[in-house]
């Protein structure tokens, strides 16, 4: 902590080194601008602890007794920590297994995601064959209105495929999970968008030299294309990690089941599990995610940030 | 005649490469096509269809009795009133808040890049361990941290979630917490946009904070606000897993119901596939008119600004 401090102390920056931005080192001579950043950066840790503080009370609160949890008198942190509820919870919900699941959920849906929607964007965007506008407002179409809302039909055609055998389900369930990721409207338009902003000139130039387009998407397009795999490869990654409500529907067998459709199911067990033991599930269910955040961090907030200028 | 040759000879080969480009199109897109039309498209008119039937395996045409029905239905004008109620409270609540943060984010130049990562971390959270565990939050026991909340600045204990004129706000909150972050770095980006030289140039002309903010810095943030402004109502019609989990299942007593969650119930719970498929339709075409009014207030700005350009010229 003593460590961290003296590093910031290093690196703290000075008003004078603010050159750009709304208020800038020429305004922090005034004394009533300095006090107005005060404000801001007291906003902004209120900001970030509002953030931070659910995360935090359901680690805290994970971590207590029964006995603890419904007690008259409130405590934030647990009085005694219980590690080993971690690892009989986890043998008693095989919670591995869901692990399992969801990362070969997650795998296979960022695998359709980028490479069907990016067949279909470069189609629409450079080859453009007859009809291509049409199949463009159809897709448009399919953004504007949410999947959940056609799931019963989209079940029942799924059904009809022979996937739902409930009782003996196996893997190849996946299946249409993975390929719904490959009909996504919003990572083709991401796509298609980025595909129509290269430079032309060096796809004909190619198409000149005798390549076909085969040869031309894979030895031009896609190569410099990895910027935006990049970022729908991470969308996927998190959509699908989250992904509930098809999911839902689709696994029934229990071993099959991914986190978050675990979680949802442990919630109506009979008898229902003890509150601090289902936080303490929940808790095991965001941790991946925050480590895929921590690892990602700078390539995530930038995709997030990037939403909105291509507006 | 040689010439005439050659000119017939190129136009049968740019013909031949016309064709082989279509052909290679086609191709190209006949699996995600496939794809799209086994996920969106025939679900979609299925249940297009589906309203005006009984249910999805007798397929007998009933006209617009599915319509009739659903307009009949408490819980359906419930949901229909509880979609505006939710607008409204994500407006208020959720609309201003990525705004501020945006901003506090661009000016504030100590941590950055730690605010940053604390304010977007709520937004990797799936939204199903989200509602479970504001749910546990809002719970009506004294322990339940709401309470303890409450107590500890001297109220009362309050069913909060239990209780119906609170359960929309609630559910907003949860949204907000959970969406505020991404939004808030769209509107960073945004503000980052903003030119130096003109703040530099109204420092010059000694223009105040506020009005460099007004003459400034808002105008360069319209566009933004218009988007997201639609996109936030748009998404708020997809209220889904909150009140399904928080509510639970639209309650208490309907109050936390939205047409998507009904929709589901109708086809899951009641095995009234028509009238699904009915509040399916109803809630497209919202979707649809927000769209459609999205798309002329856009065209009318950027008629205005094109406008304004042109007479400076």
């Amino acid at each position: 902590m003593s460590r961290d401090n003296r590093k910031k102390k290093i690196i703290l920056p000075r008003f004078k080194d603010k050159r750009g931005g709304f208020l800038n080192f020429a305004d922090y001579r005034k004394v009533s601008n300095r006090i107005g950043y005060g404000v801001m950066v007291a906003f902004l840790i209120l900001f970030a602890f509002m953030a931070v503080f659910p995360i935090v009370f359901l680690f805290a609160s994970s971590m207590k007794s029964v006995s603890e949890i419904t007690s008259a008198t409130y405590t934030f942190w647990p009085k005694e920590w219980d590690w080993g509820k971690i690892g009989r919870l986890w043998e008693r919900f095989d919670f591995g297994r869901y692990y399992l699941n969801t990362f070969v959920y997650v795998i296979g849906a960022v695998i359709c995601a980028v490479i069907f929607n990016s067949l279909l964007a470069y189609a629409v965007a450079i080859v453009k064959p007859f009809g291509y506008k049409v199949i463009n407002a159809l897709v448009f179409l399919g953004y504007m209105v949410p999947t959940i809302l056609n799931i019963f039909p989209l079940l029942q055609e799924i059904r009809d495929f022979g996937f739902l055998n409930p009782d003996h389900q196996s893997y190849l369930i996946f299946i249409p999970l993975w390929l719904g990721f490959g009909a996504n409207a919003y990572y083709y338009m991401l796509f298609r968008d980025y595909f129509s902003r290269l430079p032309k000139s060096l796809v004909e130039a190619s198409s000149m030299d005798g390549a076909n387009q085969l040869q031309i998407f894979f030895r031009v397009v896609l190569p410099l294309s990895k910027p935006i795999i990049g970022i729908v490869a991470i969308f996927a990654m998190t959509a699908s990690y989250s992904d509930f409500l098809l999911p839902y529907c689709l696994l029934q067998a229990s071993e099959l089941q991914t986190v978050v459709v675990g979680i949802y199911n442990i919630s109506n067990i009979n008898p229902p599990l003890q509150l601090p033991d289902f936080l303490l599930l929940i808790m095991l269910s965001i941790i991946p995610q925050i480590i895929i955040f921590l690892v990602f961090q700078r390539q995530i907030m930038n995709v997030g940030a990037g939403k909105g200028s291509k507006e | 005649m040689n010439s005439d040759e050659r000119k017939k000879k190129r136009r049968k080969s740019r013909i031949k490469a016309a064709i082989k480009r279509n052909l290679f199109g086609w191709a190209l897109m006949l699996i995600p096509l496939a794809l799209f039309a086994f996920f969106v498209w025939v679900p979609m008119l299925r249940n297009f269809i589906l309203s005006f039937q009984d249910n999805y395996f007798d397929q007998n045409f009933v006209g617009f009795a599915n319509f009739q029905a659903i307009f009949a239905d408490p819980a359906f004008l419930k949901a229909l009133g509880n979609t505006f109620l939710y607008i409204l409270f994500s407006l208020i609540i959720g609309y201003l808040v990525p705004v501020i943060l945006g901003f506090l984010l661009s000016e504030v130049f100590h941590l950055s890049g730690l605010f940053r990562v604390l304010l977007y971390l709520p937004c990797m959270i799936s939204g199903i361990a989200v509602v479970f565990l504001f749910s546990t939050m809002y719970g009506d026991s004294s322990t339940d941290l709401f309470n303890v909340i409450a107590k500890a600045f001297g109220g009362e204990a309050h069913p909060w979630k239990g209780a119906p004129n609170l359960i929309i706000p609630l559910i907003v909150l949860a949204m907000t917490w959970r969406g505020a972050g991404s939004t808030a770095l769209i509107y960073l980006s945004s503000f980052q946009s903003v030119d130096d030289s003109m703040y530099e140039a109204a420092r010059i002309d000694g223009a105040s904070p506020w009005q460099r903010f007004r003459k400034i810095t808002a105008p360069s943030l319209k566009a933004t606000l218009i988007t997201l402004f639609v996109l936030q109502i748009i998404s708020v019609f997809q209220v889904f897993y909150e009140p399904l989990v928080i509510g639970p299942k639209g309650g208490p007593l309907n109050s936390s119901m939205s047409l998507l969650l009904l929709s589901y119930l109708y086809a899951f719970e009641d095995f009234e596939h028509g009238k699904s498929a009915a509040t399916a339709i109803v809630l497209v075409l919202i979707i649809a008119l927000f769209t459609l009014a999205y798309r002329l207030l856009l065209r009318v700005l950027n008629g205005e600004t094109g406008n304004k350009k042109r007479k400076q010229k």
